[in-house]
Parts: structure tokens; sequence; C-alpha cells
């Protein structure tokens, strides 16, 4: 069973993102997405300052199995980058809301979370996955 | 509809991952893939296999009928030694890669992919003769493959045969497992040193039960086909409908060792040709330079050319970078050229490298 902290929200494609303060945000894959793509190897990293819209690609991760692009729940700015997951993308797979958070973000449009997932709602999104 | 082994329950409780894989329902892994991998590598690792296909060719015309369809010479077997070969098509194109076991003069127990045994079975029963019996025994046996550095310990304690301590490579027999024949190989296709097992359906479980408990001590983990692919694929071992299919031969994919018989052999005509002409295409193996996992499928360009496409891809455990193989155009390129392989719309850097990437342990 994954674990889907209440306390975040999430996208369709399983990233989530947890908010700092008012406009600043941390984002990651979920502990299923990681689950569902096994051992990471690789993380692409996006670049700090590159400005993203909603749902734009940021970054990729690779798995021995397979690869799966990562993108920005919310419009920003990237404001910062796990860069421990170049030389440790296992983080992903141990404490994926933790240390294996990938980048940050200045929120843009703070209304845009309305648009994202709550945890049950997220829970039923990958339910038909399982 | 999809198809379980007899250890569908292990796998469960286990907490394997399942898949479906070629109709059947196997785990992918049962906890990490590198960890698996790396299991085998350096202590054991156990394989449910069991979705293959074995097939017994019998009588009196066995022989011959062997002889004519495959390209490998069928004299260098004896009783209780196996080989690698595989059965080709008029054109050289390959029909499936297979394991040949000489049980006696008249009698081979043949080990098939399990996407392709009702092709192989056509082809055979197609192809054979009225003194020649083909038995499809795959429903009910069950394999088992023990790989790794301590897996001839493991078996010696398990199979209370002196054999298993003594047999050669490609070597087999047969004993008694809880009043039950099975045959015991000293074969696999991880690149280490390993045993395959074969079983009637009812014995898997005790079997596979048996191995894990005694294998403990070694730190024996259960394999799922992930780590299973990323060994062979370390091993540069072919992997049908990857490097091996309808059509490319074997001598493309760089098994022209394969082709030594002498008879009239299906296909004979082109792979003789190739083998001694030269073939159209070669098979490659390649790493890549920065990070980044190939997967089948890349174009391989070089001077702006495409000249050939990655057949297997993956990121290499043991080396920890990405690796493949690619079929390319003949003598386009040679062991340290550069090229690049187009991964994900990128052209990233990739280097021709010696086959195998990892060297047989054992």
């Amino acid at each position: 069973m994954s674990n889907i902290p209440e306390d975040l929200k999430y996208t369709k494609d399983s990233e989530w993102i947890r908010m700092d303060d008012e406009f600043n945000a941390t984002c990651g894959i979920t502990d299923h997405a990681q689950e569902m793509l096994t051992d990471i190897v690789f993380v692409e990293l996006p670049e700090t300052g590159m400005e993203v819209a909603q749902g734009e690609q940021v970054g990729v991760v690779e798995s021995v199995k397979a690869v799966s692009n990562v993108y920005s729940p919310l419009s920003g700015r990237i404001a910062g980058v796990n860069q421990a997951l170049e030389n440790s993308p296992e983080l992903l797979n141990g404490d994926p809301y933790g240390e294996g958070w990938i980048f940050k973000i200045e929120v843009k449009s703070p209304g845009e979370l309305d648009s994202l997932m709550n945890a049950d709602a997220y829970a039923a999104h990958i339910e038909p996955e399982k | 509809m999809i198809q379980r082994t007899a250890l569908h329950g292990e796998h469960l409780a286990l907490k394997g991952r399942m898949v479906d894989f070629a109709g059947w329902e196997l785990p992918v892994m049962y906890s990490s893939i590198i960890e698996e991998h790396n299991a085998t590598r350096t202590k054991a690792g156990l394989f449910d296999v069991s979705h293959m296909g074995e097939v017994i060719v019998k009588g009196t015309g066995a022989e011959s009928f062997l002889r004519r369809l495959i390209p490998t010479r069928l004299s260098k077997l004896a009783p209780g030694t196996s080989m690698y070969s595989c059965l080709c098509r008029d054109n050289g194109g390959v029909v499936d890669d297979i394991f040949i076991f000489m049980v006696s003069e008249t009698e081979y127990y043949i080990v098939v992919n399990a996407a392709t045994l009702d092709g192989d079975l056509d082809w055979m029963r197609t192809h054979a003769t009225g003194d020649t019996e083909i038995i499809d025994v795959s429903a009910e046996t069950s394999k088992i493959d023990l790989q790794g550095p301590a897996s001839g310990d493991i078996l010696k304690k398990v199979v209370g045969d002196e054999r298993a301590g003594s047999m050669g490579r490609f070597q087999f027999f047969h004993t008694d497992y809880k009043g039950v024949r099975m045959m015991v190989s000293r074969t696999g296709y991880t690149g280490e040193n390993g045993y395959e097992l074969f079983v009637p359906n009812d014995l898997a479980v005790p079997l596979w039960r048996d191995i894990l408990g005694a294998g403990e001590a070694y730190g024996i983990r259960p394999v799922g086909l992930g780590a299973r692919d990323t060994l062979r694929l370390e091993a540069a071992y072919s992997l049908y409908g990857h490097e091996l299919s309808d059509t490319i031969t074997p001598v493309e994919a760089g098994l022209g060792w394969l082709v030594t018989s002498a008879d009239d052999y299906i296909g004979r005509g082109v792979l003789a040709g190739q083998k001694e002409n030269g073939a159209p295409r070669a098979l490659i193996c390649f790493e890549l330079e920065g990070r980044g996992v190939p997967r089948e499928h890349c174009k391989v360009i070089k001077d702006g050319v495409g000249i050939g496409i990655s057949t297997s891809g993956g990121f290499s455990p043991t080396f920890k970078k990405g690796i493949g193989m690619a079929l390319v155009r003949a003598g386009s390129l040679g062991i340290g050229d550069w090229f690049s392989l187009v991964v994900r719309d990128n052209p990233v850097p990739a280097r021709v490298v010696k086959r195998p990437f990892y060297a047989f342990n054992g």
C-alpha cells in the first residue's frame, strides 16, 4: 500500500507538492510513482531559475525498468533543486516525500493549487493501476 | 487467459510484484531489481522460469530430425550434455533460440521460449518424420533456476547426489528428489555459475522452499524477471525478439559460432554464405558515456547517418552505467568507436565495447 500523506497535493502524473509558505513549495514524485518505476538510477533535474508553466516537463526520472517525465504541479520559478539526487538517485525510492524531494518552486499563481488532487482523490486516481 | 506457474502462491507470499509477461503472471521483482541482480552476482538468486517451454524429441529419427533443424554440429553433444542453438528458417531468420539436452541417442530435451512455444511446436511437427515423436511437456514441468557463486554449495545441500558438486558446465543428470525424477543441469542465462532444475509441477513448491531454506545462510534471494533481464544483458546473451528474430540471423547476431553443421540444415544456404562472406549487419555492444539509460529501438547514428538500431538496453547494476546491444550495418563500427545513440529524441555519445560486458563467472 502506497504512502499518500494527507497534507500534500497531487497531480495525475504522480507528482506531489507541499506548500512551505504562501508562495514557496517543494515538489517530488509520489511513493506510488517510485514503486511503479522500481530502482531509480538517474534523475535529470531542472535548472534553478527557469520559469515553468503548470504541467510543463521539468525533469526526468530513469529507473532500471522504465523512464518517466517529471512535470511541474504549478506555474512558477524553479527556486532550487535537490543536488543529492545526482549521486544518490535511490533517495527517491527510500524517502520520496523527504530526502527524495526533487525541486523547489516559487509559486506564481497559488490559485492553481485548486486544480490538484488531495490525498483521497489521488488514492482513487491510482487505484486502477494496482 | 493469463497463465500462472505452480509457484504463483510463493511469489505472492514473498510479495513479488506480479506483471503479465508473455501471457504469464510472474514477478518482475520482489524488493529491488538492483538488489536481486547483485545477490545473483555475489551470492545466489532463485528464479521461477516455469513459463518457458520444454519439448521432448524422441525416436530413431530424433537425431536426423535435429540435424535438419539446427545449424550447429549435433555431434558436439554426448548423452548428459547440452548446448545452445537455434531453429532457423530458410532465409536464416530464427524461429527461436533453444537449449538442447541430449538424454540419449534417441531422446533430446529441448527448452524453448515461452512466447514462441506454439510456433516452435508447429515448426517441429511440420518437419518431423514418422520416426520422430515431439512431446510438449511444458504444462506439467516447472523450471527453477539457481544461479550465483554460492549456487553449487546450496545445490549440494538440497540434492543429495554427489554429481551435483562435480558436474561440468553444460552437463546435466537426472536424480531422485522426494521420490520423483528431477533434471539438474549446470546451465543458466545470467553470466554466473548456476543450475537449472526441471521438476513436475507438484514438486515445484517443495523444491523452491528447500532451496530458499538451504540458501538462507548464503544470502540467497528470490529474483524476478527485471533482474533476469539486467543479468543476461550484462552477459550479452541474446534474447529472442531482440537480438534474434524472424528477420535477424544468428550470424548477424554475433552467434556465428552456432553455425558449424556440415549437414543440410534449414537455412544453410543463407547462414553458411553469411559466415563465409559476411552478413549485412552486425551486433555490437555499447556503453553510454554519460548518464542516462538506453533502451531498445534507439537509433544508432554515425557521422549524421542512421546505421542501425539498439536491440536491448538498460542500466547495468554491476558497472553502474547504461549499456546495450545494437544491430548496425556491417563494418560501420569497431571496438572503441564512438557514435550517437538517440535516447528519447536526444543524441547521446556511446562507445562500442567488447562483448560481453560481464564475462562468465564460474
